[in-house]
């Protein structure tokens, strides 16, 4: 006998019945009642259903719904039970409008053959209704109901709210751990992708039992369930009316507006345009469609106001002021006398104003923006002092706005000219250019905005922002968003006083070249710069604030190849500053100074 | 004879089952979370193979150690894993839910797993004496203490299977050890009454059984009295500890005995389970092409559930090797254990083979729906690194053990 003593039999036995047990339950289930588990396996159809909560809602800064979802219908259908079957296929073919090789080609990419794979988004009507009345013939086939960003108040601004648009392999290979999954939606650009976490909400799942054509039949609860939660909802200091009314100054142009409180560095308009239709995102883009986009010369896929370069031309001129103010102790007094040009190295550069302005101080310089004046005070200034004046005033890197992709423009100092020209390819003639805001300076619109908001504060100032608060409806509570509080150091106040009064002369006092921005009620301050560029007409530039005493609002203005700054963008500036001055927007600022007061 | 124990240091069964078990778990696990949603678990495959790589290292690397070696370590290692457990029992999440694993680096460490074969060799080291029988009173009673101290640490986890698991090995070691049918009844009875006092017949039913029993084998009054008594208190106190357990433990205990009806729940999954096997046929249904295990209507398909895929996909043909495999391994476990005439080689073995025969058992019938739900993995098949390391640990100290038959 193999096993001699009684123990070892004893143990061997209980091992034998206890597998002897194991396999006649084996045999029942899989041999004797085979058919029956062969059926239920067939008809079982719990499945773990996603149910995607609703995208959050951005709201403006008085609670006007910006963007909003709107319920649409998904074609999708298990490539597991669709892509060997001729007539599911012929079918899909027919209403997808597409060869059914196409078709089985695209279910070849599906991540996961057993998962709804998402055919087509926004199904019309009547191919619902055709789905609908197939449903016997069609197992696997199935539709499911999908958010779609609407904009109720007309403002698409894709440049702000950014777009929807099917995850990438990439992002599904980082963000598959947060429950992510192919034909997802995800934020691309603006808001949507720098806020897509909190806008997403959570994804809930719900165990369904379904029947054979994909219909449910009942709830089931299970481990593992759990109920969506929707995203979080989205005030933005931004104002609808303000940007409705800078689109539609902007419809046949290109550039935009930048609008700020100085109060707190709220975004009140961001308009860039040309822009594009954020819906053409949310469908499936034909190929031919995104290369028309991304080839339009008026380049709509550019937010220009934080992503496009351009020199500033004469509204930079203030900072070559103020680093000759700090640096080489200039009397603002001190007279020069323009002729429409002057001679510096043996090279003729020229006044914008051919005739010459005369005798002027720096008062008056800023007034007409005269370039021989500002010629004359650059050279007194090193361009390092300079760059680090510019550098002060936020110029030279990002202002940090919560939108993705800002660019942070280019500052000239001697490290980037040497690099540029050679270590003895320049010399401080340089400046004359630069001073003027023209050369190798080049500025994004935001940080226009941001230096006039630095300038109606005299120093202080809150870096630029679109959100202001975010409602979580799982805690049911608002959380706002911390306003940064930042001070240029190292220029002084008498510096500040020389350059506003400077500035208010350009608009307020007869023959400045801001004149066309003055309204009759509010004292309104700014600049105008017309920059020459290598794309043909020059850039229109406008930057300032109002009111002058108690500065409420900072607005830069640009209109790309727009001509001279006081002509083009000046009067953009005051439509822009009457429509915030009118009763709806101050009403609204005083009320928001109440609450400023009380802590 | 001494150049006998330095040739070759395998036993050639105990290897050829393991390579096997391997190439099933490989399968197994592959199927399992080739359509898994999470990135996390479609990775499992390719960290099972390490650990089926480093599993089968441990055992060649045990196959030459010596078991004098061991036995000098038992206790130390005991000690280790005893301390182990209590900190993570002591400093387990606040938040309540069950906490088992250390984590180092990302890799997940289970205490309580390896102190399944080590509380064997404890168990073994302290009988292998002589005087030390389990027939003496004293003796019998530092075994138990050796079995419950990590048990009542590891239910606190709370981590029912592995527990029982402990438990498991107490007796058939003891038995192995010559300890008298007399007092195997005497232990087994309180748990009888226990299980019988949820129904007063089938309690007076035990309760008089015992009784005459008691009768019969003629130990004396006071003996006699104790024994009765002790089954008593253990009826009237069950409903008591009954309450104590959590409520999944209960639901689980009513699922199983057919008392609640609950086809979403916990019987969800046995029902699943079982869908999965029966559907698998005669000859299953094919590599990736179960229903079940692909439309993940499986819970825990790569772990406590992974049965369930190889008998979906492979059918009765293949749930019949993979019986018989294991079959293999524990007979010839067994028969080494009767022939190695070393007491501590003896009783370790048949220990270990009393665990991973009771794991093996409870696992298949848990998916099979002939017994409940606890959680248990099953050797050498289921997902997870400690366990994978503890089985081939296991395995290899049953293969170095056959050949210290000449010692």
């Amino acid at each position: 006998m193999f096993f001699l003593d009684r123990k070892s039999r004893i143990f061997v036995a209980l091992i034998f019945l206890s597998f002897i047990i194991l396999a006649v339950q084996l045999l029942r289930l899989q041999i004797v009642q085979r058919e029956k588990y062969i059926e239920h396996s067939e008809k079982n159809r719990v499945r773990r259903v996603r149910l995607l909560p609703p995208r959050g809602i951005i709201y403006d800064r008085s609670g006007r719904v910006l963007v909003d979802n709107h319920p649409v219908y998904a074609l999708s259908a298990i490539p597991y039970q669709c892509r060997n079957d001729d007539k599911i296929l012929q079918f899909l073919s027919t209403v997808l409008h597409e060869p059914p090789s196409a078709i089985k080609q695209r279910f070849r990419t599906a991540e996961n053959p057993f998962s709804p794979f998402k055919l087509c988004r926004n199904i019309d009507y009547s191919t619902l209704v055709l789905v609908e009345e197939h449903r016997m013939d069609l197992p696997g086939v199935e539709y499911e109901i999908e958010a779609r960003r609407v904009y109720p108040s007309g403002i698409k601004a894709p440049h702000v709210f950014g777009y929807l648009g099917e995850i990438t392999k990439e992002e599904l290979k980082k963000r598959q751990p947060e429950g992510l999954m192919q034909g997802d939606l995800v934020g691309k650009k603006g808001l949507e992708r720098m806020y897509d976490r909190d806008l997403r909400g959570s994804t809930g799942y719900d165990y369904v039992e379904v029947d054979a054509y994909g219909r449910k039949i009942k709830d089931l609860i299970a481990e593992g369930e759990k109920p969506p939660i929707r995203g979080r909802d989205f005030y933005l200091t931004m104002d609808a009316t303000l940007q409705v009314q800078a689109e539609s100054l902007f419809v046949d142009k290109r550039g935009g507006v930048v609008m700020l409180d100085v109060r707190d560095g709220g975004v009140l308009v961001l308009c860039s345009k040309p822009d594009f239709d954020p819906e053409l995102f949310t469908t499936t883009l034909s190929a031919e469609a995104w290369q028309n986009l991304v080839n339009d010369p008026a380049k709509p896929l550019y937010d220009r106001m934080i992503q496009s370069l351009y020199p500033p031309g004469s509204t930079f001129k203030m900072i070559v002021a103020a680093a000759a103010l700090e640096t080489q102790d200039y009397d603002p007094n001190t007279t020069a006398i323009c002729n429409g040009a002057a001679i510096f190295g043996g090279r003729v550069f020229n006044c914008w104003y051919g005739e010459g302005h005369g005798s002027l101080n720096l008062y008056d310089a800023f007034r007409v923006s005269c370039n021989v004046y500002f010629y004359h005070l650059s050279l007194g200034v090193r361009v390092n002092d300079w760059a680090e004046c510019s550098r002060r005033f936020g110029f030279g890197s990002p202002t940090g706005i919560d939108l993705p992709g800002e660019e942070k423009g280019i500052v000239p100092d001697s490290v980037y000219l040497d690099h540029m020209f050679g270590r003895n390819g320049w010399n401080n003639g340089m400046m004359l250019n630069l001073g003027i805001g023209q050369g190798d300076l080049l500025v994004t619109p935001i940080q226009m905005a941001q230096f006039a908001m630095i300038l109606a504060n005299r120093g202080v100032y809150f870096p630029p922002h679109l959100v202001s608060k975010i409602h979580d409806p799982k805690q049911q509570r608002f959380f706002r968003q911390d306003i940064i509080r930042r001070a240029v150091s190292g220029i002084s106040q008498q510096t500040f006083d020389t350059i506003l009064d400077g500035m208010y002369r350009c608009v307020n006092e007869a023959g400045g070249t801001g004149a066309r921005c003055r309204l009759h009620d509010v004292v309104v301050v700014g600049k105008t710069g017309t920059a020459q560029n290598p794309h043909g007409e020059d850039h229109a530039w406008f930057i300032g604030f109002a009111p002058y005493e108690e500065p409420e609002v900072a607005i830069c203005v640009l209109v790309e190849n727009g001509g001279g700054g006081g002509a083009t963008a000046a009067p953009i500036a005051a439509t822009m500053l009457r429509q915030y001055f009118s009763d709806a927007i101050k009403s609204d600022s005083i009320v928001k100074q109440a609450q400023a007061i009380t802590p | 004879m001494l150049r006998e124990i330095n040739k070759v240091q395998v036993d050639w069964v105990i290897l050829g089952c393991i390579l096997l078990f391997s190439l099933y778990s490989l399968m197994a696990v592959y199927s399992a979370t080739y359509s898994a949603d999470l990135p996390q678990v479609q990775q499992n495959f390719n960290k099972q193979v390490v650990w089926i790589i480093l599993g089968l290292v441990v055992f060649f690397v045990l196959s030459y150690i010596p078991l004098n070696v061991i036995f000098t370590l038992t206790y130390f290692a005991y000690g280790i894993m005893i301390f182990l457990i209590l900190i993570l029992d002591i400093f387990g999440p606040a938040g309540g839910g069950a906490r088992r694993w250390f984590e180092l680096g990302g890799l997940k460490f289970q205490p309580s797993e390896f102190m399944k074969p080590i509380l064997v060799l404890a168990l073994a080291r302290y009988l292998t004496p002589e005087q030390h029988t389990p027939n003496k009173i004293r003796h019998l009673a530092v075994a138990f203490m050796l079995v419950l101290l990590p048990f009542v640490l590891v239910l606190k986890q709370p981590d029912l299977g592995t527990s029982l698991v402990y438990m498991a090995a107490l007796i058939p070691v003891l038995y192995w050890r010559n300890l008298s049918a007399f007092i195997i009844f005497v232990i087994c009875s309180p748990a009888i009454s226990f299980i019988a006092s949820f129904n007063y017949y089938t309690f007076f039913a035990v309760i008089a059984i015992i009784t005459v029993v008691l009768h019969l084998a003629k130990r004396g009054k006071l003996v006699g009295w104790t024994i009765f008594t002790v089954n008593i208190m253990v009826g009237l106190l069950a409903p008591v500890v009954w309450n104590r357990l959590h409520a999944y433990q209960q639901q689980r205990i009513f699922t199983f005995l057919g008392l609640v009806s609950d086809p979403q729940g916990v019987g969800y999954q046995i029902i699943q389970s079982i869908v999965a096997i029966g559907s698998g046929g005669f000859w299953g249904k094919g590599l990736l092409q179960g229903t079940q295990t692909q439309l993940r209507f499986l819970p825990a398909q790569h772990t406590d559930f992974i049965f369930s895929v190889l008998a979906e996909e492979w059918g009765f043909f293949g749930s019949m090797l993979i019986l018989a495999t294991f079959l293999i391994f524990l007979t010839r476990g067994i028969r080494i254990a009767s022939y190695v005439d070393y007491r501590f080689a003896s009783l370790t073995v048949i220990g270990l083979v009393t665990i991973i025969a009771f794991q093996c058992i409870i696992n298949l019938g848990m998916t099979m729906g002939v017994m409940p739900v606890t959680g248990v993995p099953l050797p050498f098949i289921s997902y997870g690194g400690s366990a994978m390391l503890t089985n081939m640990f296991m395995a290899g100290v049953i293969s170095r053990a056959a050949k210290e038959r000449y010692l």
